[in-house]
């Protein structure tokens, strides 16, 4: 990365925090380990807390967990090699122990990619739902531990009606476990289901996040999302293709509020607890196809109702994020036209620089 | 006459590949597994090994270097990225390796065509269950039948034999075998085809041979054929000709059939088998002559 | 009324009628007549699709590129589409140089329980921002429930629509209403039917289809294709005006492409023969219809047992050779001494 670049992550860290950095004071010197350490969220949480040591000196040790190493040191180097930033290469199934001093922790291994979902399905509830099991395990021996902040997601709720505005921590309706489709969102309801067991047998202080939707740089273009389709075909000269008429509805918040979003809630969560994780800003695809498309650097097209259908297929998946909000204070900082520009040129740039 | 010594092992790869390798080294007179290693502790895999009583380790590569170093041969069933990160190692540590990943940076070894070259290499891969199947029987093509001009393989297996690893391969696959089939049968083109086949009970693997030949002749063919099912079926007892070799519609078409020998794959998955049956006849191989060196040695000694 | 989106595969699937002879004059004839009629997309190549010029089904005279570099040529307006079945076709040797050419349209194809096997193919054809459909073949083999699941798997892939084929002809119209509806019901992504004649349902199927909510339509100029044929694409044009929906086709232009089809490409108009209609019931893929009455012949045996040999196996799409195994098997059994009186 160019310094340009390494400067606007941090800026972008620093406009996340504000001016509340001494609400993660409790982290300061502390351990803190992230399993699926590489990933999106791993990444973010790593340049993070790269900034609140190189800024604000606050002496985190971080540990990554994650099956693979190599690929985290070849996407982020300028991490991968500071001191303060430990790599552990392991598979979580099997993860047996964690480094003994470690007190704070953020489960995030698993992979939110759907295809992969499809194609590997014993591999992605395996990997889930054992996986959180052995790392609770783990956990439970950990002298020094404060808190687990298990990273779910908000699929758990089921599929949100078009009718509810936005999907609050209570809002569940019931998921059929027969269906194939709902065995990602199924394994995240399992592994929450342990996060419980593990917290009432063996007392430990875990709590769960429910992700939505998010962007910024670190994320695979190729996912098969609308926004990295957006985002792919923008870079590529377009055009933008739409099913349907674009009506449905969706938010990202970006990875730096993210970050900040998820350190806090391990702070001031409340063990047993479960916060919504997202932004609350709805947009259409449609609108979102057309502020990346004014940001990319060809400018286009964008093309509706590419191909005809015979039902409306709009949907809505909105978090209500008013608990995280009120009690630990936070709040949308990055905004989404920002966060549409900072993913746009971090990409284009990729694209440009040979790797 | 000396006694016998086996030749230490490992595997590198506690999944069904590995599992399946390791059970029919355990019924080899040639091999002995010193350690069946794998990256996870919980892998049913390991869990059989340890059963068996052969030692394991959860450490992969490091596992080898560290614990297996009197280990002779290491057979690699873990992924081509993998493998591509275990050979400068084991090579260094001067380990033959034997490559069951997509990899492929060794010899492409058919060990009832080319075995001899290949035991002179330190890496070999065993190409692909098509390859396997089909390149001893194109060799003998190449070899009978004047200007072959192309040759086509189709192969179906069972949908349950082929897991997520080889159905997001399929092009590998393709690009594999088709430049195996090429090189043994000297013909200017070639053609792979793979089909899945969802039927229940699962089908055995099957493979069409066909070859555009000018002016086929097919008794030298047939007695040629003959023969070398016999040498196949001195390491994979499941493989049998079930059709030809003959002439339909101006092409020349010999039909196999594979049945695994139901270690610990399933007996239809006959094209994983044969794989692991070929890498068991090379290692073999690799033990009789190596035993036979050390035995001239010791008798030049003596 | 919603707009429906026809599909033409007359240059595909109708080269199994004439063994994937096509040539590129009449290539190059045809695609300048659906053209001209306003067919949306024509589909050109090898009946099975990209690469498939084999010896397996039957080679072509000409080659893939040759077919569509012509037909690019004779498309002004039209989109030019393609089949491709991974485990025939590779993406570096063929599919790249296709939409290099300038495809507009890719619909990856696989038997219908084999979803995953497109995943790479339906991805890569995203990344270079063509349209691409998920084709689902032999669909009579898969309950409603199943076929779901795995058209969920093409849409998680990227497909932007899927079609779902008859390709044994087997269907009745309620077999695809429950399919349809239930697809349409559970994807995202809009949901197409391709029929056969074999049961002569091919016209009634694909109504079915749209009465459920399929919105894309296969047919082929006259019918043409294996055996019994295809849906004929003028007469569903015709029919679909009739009942309100919008194509987008010229009828006077549509019916002049069928004429000129007929007098320059399809040399016996396919009819439902007492060989489609077995094919049919014993559900086996329609182009195998001339492979199997050749090796029956060859091998004398009655290619009405082949057909419901072949479909009791469950033999799927790409497995001609297995016609000669079957054919054997069945001369040898018939060989054997015939009674054992006890």
């Amino acid at each position: 990365m160019t310094t340009k670049q390494l400067d606007d992550m941090q800026n972008d860290c620093a406009l996340s925090v504000g001016e509340d950095v001494n609400r993660l004071f409790p982290l300061r010197n502390a351990n803190l380990l992230v399993t699926g350490g590489t990933g999106f969220v791993g990444s973010w949480l790593a340049e993070m807390a790269a900034f609140l040591n190189d800024c604000h000196g606050f002496k985190i040790n971080l540990c990554l967990l994650a099956p693979r190493a190599s690929d985290f040191r070849s996407r982020a180097p300028h991490l991968a090699s500071r001191r303060d930033i430990e790599l552990i290469e392991s598979d979580v199934r099997s993860l047996i122990e964690v480094p003994r001093e470690t007190n704070w922790i953020i489960h995030a291994a698993g992979s939110p990619d759907n295809r992969f979902h499809f194609s590997h399905p014993v591999k992605t509830f395996e990997t889930i739902v054992v996986g959180t099991h052995s790392l609770l395990n783990a956990a439970s021996r950990l002298s020094a531990l404060q808190k687990v902040l298990c990273l779910s997601s908000g699929l758990v709720y089921g599929p949100q009606r078009w009718e509810d505005v936005a999907v609050a921590e209570d809002a569940f309706t019931a998921l059929d476990c027969n269906n194939f489709a709902n065995l990602y969102a199924e394994s995240k309801r399992a592994a929450e289901t342990i996060t419980t067991a593990y917290r009432s047998q063996y007392g430990v202080p875990v709590l769960n996040a429910r992700l939505f939707a998010f962007i910024g740089p670190y994320q695979l273009l190729d996912r098969p999302w609308a926004i990295n389709n957006f985002l792919r075909d923008a870079l590529r000269g377009g055009p933008i293709r739409l099913q349907g008429s674009g009506e449905t509805v969706r938010s990202y918040l970006y990875g730096s509020d993210l970050a900040f979003w998820l350190l806090s809630i391990l702070v001031s969560g409340n063990i047993g607890g479960a916060y919504n994780v997202g932004s609350p800003m709805g947009i259409s695809l449609k609108d979102l196809a057309t502020k990346i498309a004014d940001d990319a650097p060809r400018r286009p097209r964008i093309e509706l109702n590419t191909l005809p259908s015979a039902k409306v297929s709009n949907t809505r998946w909105l978090p209500d994020v008013s608990l995280a909000q009120k009690q630990c204070s936070l709040e949308v900082r990055v905004p989404l036209d920002q966060a549409i520009r900072r993913t746009v040129n971090w990409h284009a740039e990729r694209i440009l620089q040979p790797q | 006459m000396t006694r016998r010594k086996m030749v230490p092992v490992a595997i590198l790869g506690s999944g069904n590949i590995g599992t399946d390798l390791l059970l029919k080294i355990q019924r080899s007179p040639w091999l002995e597994c010193k350690l069946f290693v794998g990256r996870n502790l919980s892998s049913p895999g390991l869990a059989k090994a340890s059963s068996l009583g052969v030692p394991i380790s959860s450490n992969s590569i490091d596992g080898i270097l560290q614990d297996a170093s009197d280990c002779e041969i290491v057979f690699d069933a873990t992924s081509a990225r993998d493998h591509l990160r275990h050979w400068p190692l084991l090579q260094k540590a001067g380990k033959r390796v034997i490559d069951l990943t997509p990899a492929k940076v060794g010899k492409m070894c058919i060990p009832a065509v080319n075995l001899e070259e290949c035991l002179a290499e330190q890496n070999v891969n065993m190409v692909t269950c098509g390859g396997q199947a089909s390149v001893p029987l194109i060799h003998l093509i190449g070899k009978t039948q004047k200007d072959l001009e192309y040759v086509e393989i189709v192969s179906s297996i069972s949908s349950r034999s082929a897991g997520p690893a080889t159905r997001i391969n399929i092009d590998e696959y393709i690009a594999t075998t088709e430049s195996a089939i090429s090189l043994f049968s000297g013909a200017p083109r070639a053609k792979v085809i793979l089909i899945l086949n969802p039927a229940s009970p699962c089908i055995d693997m099957q493979t069409t041979i066909f070859a555009k030949v000018p002016d086929p002749r097919i008794e030298p063919l047939a007695l040629a054929m003959e023969k070398m099912v016999a040498t196949i079926r001195s390491y994979v007892p499941g493989y049998e000709i079930i059709l030809g070799p003959i002439v339909e519609n101006g092409r020349l078409v010999v039909m196999v059939r594979v049945q695994g020998m139901g270690d610990y794959l399933p007996k239809y998955a006959g094209n994983l088998d044969i794989i692991n049956c070929a890498a068991i006849a090379y290692a073999e191989a690799c033990a009789m002559k190596s035993v036979d060196v050390a035995s001239a040695q010791e008798v030049t000694r003596a | 009324m919603p707009k429906i989106l026809i599909s033409d595969p007359t240059l595909r699937d109708g080269n199994h009628a004439v063994q994937h002879q096509l040539t590129l004059e009449q290539v190059a004839g045809y695609c300048a007549a659906a053209d001209a009629a306003g067919v949306p997309i024509i589909e050109v190549g090898h009946g099975n699709g990209l690469a498939a010029s084999s010896l397996q089904v039957g080679e072509s005279s000409v080659t893939d590129r040759e077919m569509l570099v012509t037909a690019r040529k004779n498309l002004p307006h039209s989109k030019l589409g393609i089949h491709v079945m991974p485990g025939f076709a590779t993406i570096p040797r063929d599919l790249a140089p296709a939409i290099d050419i300038g495809v507009d349209v890719i619909r990856v194809a696989c038997h219908c329980s084999e979803a995953d096997i497109t995943q790479r193919h339906i991805g890569y054809v995203r990344e270079r921002g063509r349209q691409v459909f998920g084709v689902l073949m032999m669909t009579h083999m898969l309950d409603k429930d199943r076929l779901a699941e795995e058209a969920q798997k093409m849409e998680s892939y990227g497909a932007e629509a899927i079609m779902i084929m008859d390709s044994a002809g087997a269907f009745l119209p309620p077999d695809v209403s429950t399919r349809i509806d239930t697809l349409v019901r559970i994807l995202h992504i809009p949901v197409g039917f391709h029929a056969h004649n074999n049961l002569g349902m091919a016209v009634a199927n694909s109504i079915a289809a749209l009465e459920s909510g399929a919105t894309i339509l296969d047919g082929t100029a006259r019918g043409f294709g294996a055996g019994a044929g295809n849906t004929q694409l003028e007469l569903l044009v015709a029919v679909l005006h009739k009942m309100g929906y919008e194509t987008g086709i010229d009828l006077y232009k549509i019916l002049d492409a069928a004429d000129l089809a007929e007098k320059n490409m399809i040399p016996v108009i396919p009819t439902i023969k007492s060989i489609s209609i077995v094919s049919g019931m014993a559900g086996v893929f329609s182009g195998f219809a001339k492979h199997v009455q050749r090796i029956s012949a060859q091998f004398k045996v009655d290619p009405r047992d082949v057909f419901f040999e072949l479909g009791r196996r469950g033999i799927v799409a790409g497995q001609e050779d297995l016609i000669i195994e079957v054919a054997n098997q069945l001369s040898t059994r018939r060989a054997a001494p015939v009674a054992e009186v006890v």
